[in-house]
């Protein structure tokens, strides 16, 4: 019996011991890890073609244009594992942390707390502290332009979306793709599949062989990642949106184009600001108007005029035309905005309907 | 479209989904009917999905990948063998630290292989069959692991109850101490079954990542391992009732997506245990008619009712 414990907990032992160190990986690009300055952190690999990529260019892009040193842990679980990932990088020296996930913003403040000479600069929340700020965009405005090009090019008139959970944040994309298909070609349908996860690579590809099944010829997602869903729709012979980040590579001929993430532009802001002490712990946010988000490269499908038109409403967004415009209606028809009239920052931010043309549930 | 067209869709996109819980529960099939239960599969099936991308990434051929999947299956599967025939540890605990282990190790040797490209299995091209309203879709979901699994399935099947060997593992699972008056060794068939269940789990993941899904994503099984082990006891530990079980679940769970495609506005939290409640429905339903422990090794039954 206690030769039975034993071994078993020899077992977990050994099995904890390597998880611990199986999640974690540090590169500093250039130089050892003190000469070092600025730190990211992911929740997954940088190289996933999604959120987690997205931001890794962002640190590319700065060690390219400002010469600076990085360090980036990847994979790194939204807990006490963290607090252990700063608590290391500052004792390596790093003045500056990009904790770029969610789920990182309480043990961020915690660590900053501690450490009131390091600044935190974090993604997507609205918390602060003296020494940590926020930062995040829209990218609405992007999702109405990448459904322009679905609108104009879908045969069958039936477009599809494949999402993790019906939350504001995917609402608002789904109807702001929605709304930029309907300008090109106001009878299009939309289908929108719930998957209920962010990452779930089979029932992503599932979903997408069944909206094919059913006729839809332009499929686009938001999902953790965007390489399965494009894989499939290659396959199937249909044509894809993306989202995060440009995956055109993974759907050579059905790419059309995708909202995508431009951290650079923020990111080297948030630490020109910091190196000539102008810094102030702030929200930071912005849209395709700071050029934060942007429009993924066009694929071989989209016809030179549709590229044409979709600049020209990229140029109308950037010099301040609203996309919440009504007249905007919900799924049932009842009015949400009435012609001329815009939502508000917080109706925006609250959505909780899907307009009308698409098909799906929103609860 | 017509109903049978419909009908013939949801069979096929559920044997897909279904194509790699089948290979997991007919793997867990075999170890539980020589008397060891083996949690780790989750652990496995993503070590085999890992291996089996890496090594066709590197080498560009999907074949190669499924082998290297088996192969990564077997491997991760002699731990639990290990802990559990030499050093005695109990079944569960050894199971979940496979479990756990398979899946650190793999999202950690995993991390360059995301976000790269692999071909999978070329479609081969069946010409104008491949626009038959019936034969079309057929061709289309038969890939070679969906292939795979089903004569896996098969030869399973006629391994357990046909042969020798499949004799002499059941005797295991039902009793060691008489299989061992008989002259054969209770541990090495216990071996011989975890490592068989290991090489099923890894084939399974591998046939994730290398075919239906061809991308690698740590964690990507999201506990479809658990699935299969909950599914054997659904398939009454018979290698014949595997193939409707996983189809059960494959087939409720391309439902819930195809009928959100179709339009239905059902809640998706509410659709996504669909398929989980209905294998309870079907479990409890099972049990309520059999009136017994419903099919489950005597050996293996003594490790639910007995404490040491």
């Amino acid at each position: 019996m206690i030769r039975r414990i034993l071994s078993t907990s020899i077992a977990l032992a050994a099995a904890a011991v390597l998880l611990s160190g199986c999640d974690k990986k540090e590169v500093s690009k250039t130089g050892g890890a003190d000469s070092a300055k600025v730190g990211f952190i992911y929740v997954g690999p940088r190289t996933d073609y999604g959120y987690n990529y997205a931001m890794d260019q962002g640190r590319l892009a700065m060690e390219k244009d400002m010469g600076i040193k990085t360090v980036y842990f990847e994979n790194i679980p939204e807990n006490a594992e963290v607090e252990r990932v700063m608590e290391r990088m500052i004792g390596d020296g790093i003045k500056i942390i990009f904790a770029t996930s969610y789920g990182y913003l309480d043990p961020a403040l915690e660590v900053a707390a501690k450490h009131p000479d390091v600044i935190f600069m974090h993604g997507g929340g609205f918390k602060l502290a003296p020494n940590l700020g926020t930062f995040f965009a829209d990218i609405d405005e992007v999702e109405y332009l990448s459904g322009m090009a679905a609108g104009a090019c879908t045969k069958t008139g039936k477009l599809g979306f494949i999402a993790a959970h019906p939350i504001p944040q995917t609402l608002r994309n789904i109807n702001a793709f929605t709304r930029g298909a309907q300008s090109m070609n106001p009878k299009v349908s939309m289908n929108v599949v719930w998957t209920g996860s962010w990452s779930d690579p089979t029932k992503e590809a599932e979903a997408a062989n069944t909206l094919a099944d059913q006729g839809i010829d332009v499929l686009t997602m938001h999902v953790d990642g965007p390489i399965t869903i494009a894989q499939t729709a290659e396959k199937r012979g249909i044509m894809v949106c993306g989202y995060h980040a440009d995956a055109s590579q993974f759907a050579p001929k059905g790419w059309l184009t995708g909202a995508a993430w431009n951290w650079a532009p923020l990111m080297e802001k948030i630490v020109k600001s910091i190196q000539d002490s102008t810094w102030k712990s702030a929200n930071l946010r912005g849209n395709i108007r700071d050029g934060y988000v942007k429009l993924a490269s066009f694929g071989p499908a989209v016809p030179d005029p549709v590229k044409t038109e979709i600049d020209s409403v990229e140029k109308a967004f950037v010099a301040g035309t609203p996309l919440w415009i009504g007249p905007i209606a919900a799924q049932d028809g009842s009015v949400k905005a009435k012609a001329g009239d815009t939502l508000t920052r917080a109706q925006i931010e609250s959505m909780d309907f899907l307009v009308k043309g698409v098909i799906g549930s929103v609860k | 479209m017509t109903i049978l067209e419909l009908l013939l869709g949801i069979l096929l996109s559920g044997l897909r989904s279904a194509t790699p819980l089948l290979q997991v529960l007919l793997g867990e099939t075999i170890t539980e009917r020589a008397g060891v239960v083996n949690l780790g599969v989750e652990g496995q099936m993503l070590s085999g999905a890992c291996a089996g991308f890496a090594v066709a990434a590197a080498s560009g051929n999907p074949w190669a990948g499924l082998l290297a999947g088996v192969l990564a299956g077997m491997l991760l599967s002699s731990v639990h063998a290990f802990l559990v025939l030499v050093a005695g540890a109990n079944m569960f605990a050894s199971g979940v630290a496979v479990w756990l282990l398979g899946g650190g190790l793999s999202a950690f040797f995993g991390i360059p292989y995301v976000g790269r490209r692999i071909d999978g299995f070329a479609s081969p091209d069946f010409g104008g069959a491949a626009k038959l309203p019936l034969l079309g879709p057929i061709l289309r979901v038969a890939t070679p692991s969906v292939l795979i699994a089903l004569s896996t399935w098969v030869l399973c099947s006629l391994f357990l109850y046909r042969t020798r060997a499949g004799l002499r593992l059941r005797a295991v699972g039902e009793s060691a101490e008489s299989a061992s008056t008989l002259g054969i060794s209770p541990t090495k068939v216990r071996w011989a079954a975890i490592l068989a269940g290991g090489a099923l789990s890894g084939l399974g993941g591998a046939s994730l990542s290398v075919d239906l899904v061809r991308n690698w994503v740590e964690w990507m099984t999201a506990g479809r391992g658990l699935v299969a082990v909950g599914l054997v006891i659904v398939a009454r530990w018979n290698p014949w009732y595997a193939l409707p079980a996983a189809l059960l679940f494959g087939v409720v769970e391309s439902l819930t997506l195809r009928l959100q495609a179709l339009g239905v506005t059902i809640s998706p939290y509410l659709l996504s245990t669909l398929p989980y409640l209905v294998c309870l429905g079907v479990l409890v339903w099972g049990s309520a008619r059999a009136r017994s422990k419903g099919g489950m090794p005597r050996d293996l039954a003594q490790v639910f009712s007995k404490t040491e």
